[in-house]
């Protein structure tokens, strides 16, 4: 899994991202999201970084709930 | 409310119970080879040892195929199940009565998100999958199993309970004619899901039972459609949820429905609630009549070891599966057929116990494999949180347009022969050999199951030897259960044609290669370079016979 810096222009990407999200429900915007997901899993395409990077999303302390 | 007609019931054949002769006598008497229940592991485990000359005793509680109704269970038999019926002489019979296909196609809404075809990857004379009701197939193997005239075949002949000894097994049996005590060398729990055996040994059996609800109706009508398997993630006609549909021989269509969870099992399978929803998917002015209905919900279990002690669990008595993917009876006649050749072996002192302990090492892992892989169909068929319900909806927005996304669809993925696990009998893992149309040196035609149908030994298929290789292959091994067979070459070796499907098949390339094939027609070894010496050792590690012996 890359961790460093690799989007060339990482604040065109977040609005880009904000952009498509815009006047979306809770509903859509979470099927986005998923959409985007798998489509950027099959670009990755490479089965150890793919897993590496749900283990990585999983541990995120702000959205994991502690045991 | 329209009215729906059911079709007269299936007239399945009885068999006579005879009084055992060990009834009434005192001293017990010992049988090698017991199998507890004629259902179609059981069945083909019994005819594959009878096919060999091999003994048992089929002990069946009760005295016919199938089930009340018949038609439920089990329908969808996958070409590794269809290369054993061939070898074990029912094949054609199957044939001539089930609907054979290969393509499968998957539905979202209106929508075609996915397909396959899996003819696309065989070289086998068997097609991929035939259709038919389970009872068909009990019925053929039974008439099978009666002609060969090997097996002992005691109906109405319930097991009350066992008693494990220290060499073999004790059984205790209820007959309409009384009680009676056999012993077992060693016995065989075919009994199903709800094995009485394994619950007395109190075995665990990891069982889990889902709240998925489905409800089968099996129906006939005329109505032309495709023989293949069509599924629907989400029918329109069925409020969004899934539905199979899949034809089996009679002209009678399997049409499975899934329901809502907290459903009123006795109600949706009210025949004017089930047929209700037939109208709503055949549309008006389409005439048909029930054959079946019934609700189900599935489980599963998988036992940590399918032999304990004397006593070997085969199909669903050792697993269970929800049905997606026909991963269930497959897996069952798919056990049989790798014990049959290692009890025969056994039988005729050709081989140790410790060939026995390879069926647990290969048929467990190969269990454990069918329950992951139908356990994720079954959760892409029934998500169980918002969550679920959002990358579901995205994969089948995402197939619809792109490929990729076309493999995530997740309907079933069908039985196949599952390779095995490196162990110590299949030290580079066991993989299966498809059943190859072959040729005679001299244009004769065989096959690679008409080979392995005749006694019980290992297939050596050697690559254009020299004469004198062949020659010392043949005295070192002279005492072993092994057929030596040439492709090509001139050797002195019966020989096959050498054929591009086959060496690719077999992953045969230079002159001296050799595989060596097991008589379930799994390769055991691959061997670049056979030498006589190297192919004796690699046939005693496969029959797990002890290697510094002289």
């Amino acid at each position: 899994m890359i961790t460093d810096p690799r989007i060339p222009d990482p604040d065109g990407f977040y609005a880009a991202l904000l952009a498509a999200h815009e006047d979306l429900s809770e509903t859509h915007s979470a099927d986005l999201n998923a959409r985007l997901v798998l489509l950027l899993a099959n670009q990755c395409g490479d089965q150890a970084v793919l897993l590496a990077c749900i283990r990585a999303a999983a541990e995120d302390p702000t959205t994991t709930a502690t045991p | 409310m329209e009215s729906f007609a059911f079709a007269p019931a299936y007239e399945l054949p009885v068999w006579p119970f005879t009084t055992p002769p060990e009834l009434g006598r005192t001293e017990t008497v010992r049988h090698p080879i017991v199998i507890v229940g004629a259902g179609p592991s059981g069945l083909t485990l019994a005819c594959d040892l009878a096919q060999r000359g091999i003994r048992a005793v089929l002990l069946d509680e009760d005295d016919t195929v199938g089930v009340r109704g018949a038609s439920s269970r089990g329908i969808c038999y996958a070409q590794k199940s269809l290369e054993i019926f061939e070898r074990l002489g029912i094949y054609e019979r199957i044939a001539a009565k089930g609907i054979t296909w290969s393509f499968g196609r998957t539905f979202s809404g209106e929508q075609e998100v996915y397909s396959f075809n899996l003819q696309a990857e065989s070289v086998s004379r068997q097609p991929p999958f035939i259709n038919l009701q389970q009872f068909y197939v009990e019925w053929f193997l039974v008439e099978r199993i009666l002609e060969l005239g090997l097996t002992d075949l005691r109906w109405k002949s319930r097991v009350t309970g066992i008693e494990p000894l220290s060499d073999g097994v004790r059984i205790g049996i209820e007959t309409p004619a009384g009680r009676y005590t056999i012993e077992a060398d060693r016995l065989i729990d075919a009994t199903g899901a709800n094995s009485p055996i394994r619950t007395q040994l109190g075995i665990e059996a990891h069982a889990s039972r889902s709240t998925d609800r489905w409800c089968i109706s099996d129906v006939r009508f005329k109505k032309p459609l495709p023989v293949e398997r069509w599924t629907w993630v989400d029918a329109p006609f069925n409020e969004g949820r899934g539905v199979w549909q899949h034809l089996m021989a009679d002209g009678v269509w399997r049409i499975d429905y899934q329901m809502p969870e907290d459903c009123d099992t006795a109600r949706i399978s009210q025949p004017e609630v089930a047929g209700a929803r037939l109208r709503e998917q055949l549309g008006p002015g389409v005439e048909f009549e029930f054959v079946w209905i019934g609700p189900y919900g599935y489980r599963d279990h998988l036992l940590d070891s399918f032999r304990h002690g004397r006593v070997f669990f085969i199909g669903d008595a050792a697993h269970v599966v929800s049905p997606f993917g026909a991963r269930g009876g497959n897996s069952g006649i798919q056990d049989a057929a790798n014990l049959g050749w290692k009890l025969a072996l056994v039988a005729q002192g050709q081989a140790d116990d410790a060939l026995l302990d390879s069926y647990d090492a290969e048929r467990q892992p190969a269990a454990k494999q069918n329950l992951e892989v139908t356990s994720r169909s079954a959760r892409f068929l029934a998500p169980r949180s918002p969550a679920e319900h959002t990358l579901r909806r995205a994969v089948v927005a995402l197939a619809a347009r792109h490929p990729f996304a076309r493999a995530l669809v997740n309907t079933g993925r069908m039985s196949v022969a599952n390779d095995y696990p490196p162990t110590p009998q299949l030290p580079d893992g066991g993989r299966t050999v498809q059943n190859l149309p072959l040729r005679w040196a001299d244009g004769r035609e065989t096959t690679l199951m008409r080979l392995l149908a005749e006694g019980t030994q290992c297939l050596g298929l050697w690559l254009a030897p020299t004469r004198a290789e062949a020659k010392t292959a043949m005295d070192a091994t002279a005492s072993l259960p092994l057929r030596l067979l040439a492709i090509g070459g001139d050797s002195g070796l019966p020989a096959l044609q050498a054929d591009e499907t086959l060496m690719r098949h077999l992953g045969l390339h230079d002159a001296g290669s050799f595989v060596l094939v097991r008589p379930d027609a799994y390769r055991a070894a691959t061997l670049a370079h056979a030498t006589p010496d190297a192919i004796a050792a690699a046939l005693r590690t496969a029959l797990a016979l002890d290697h510094h012996a002289p």
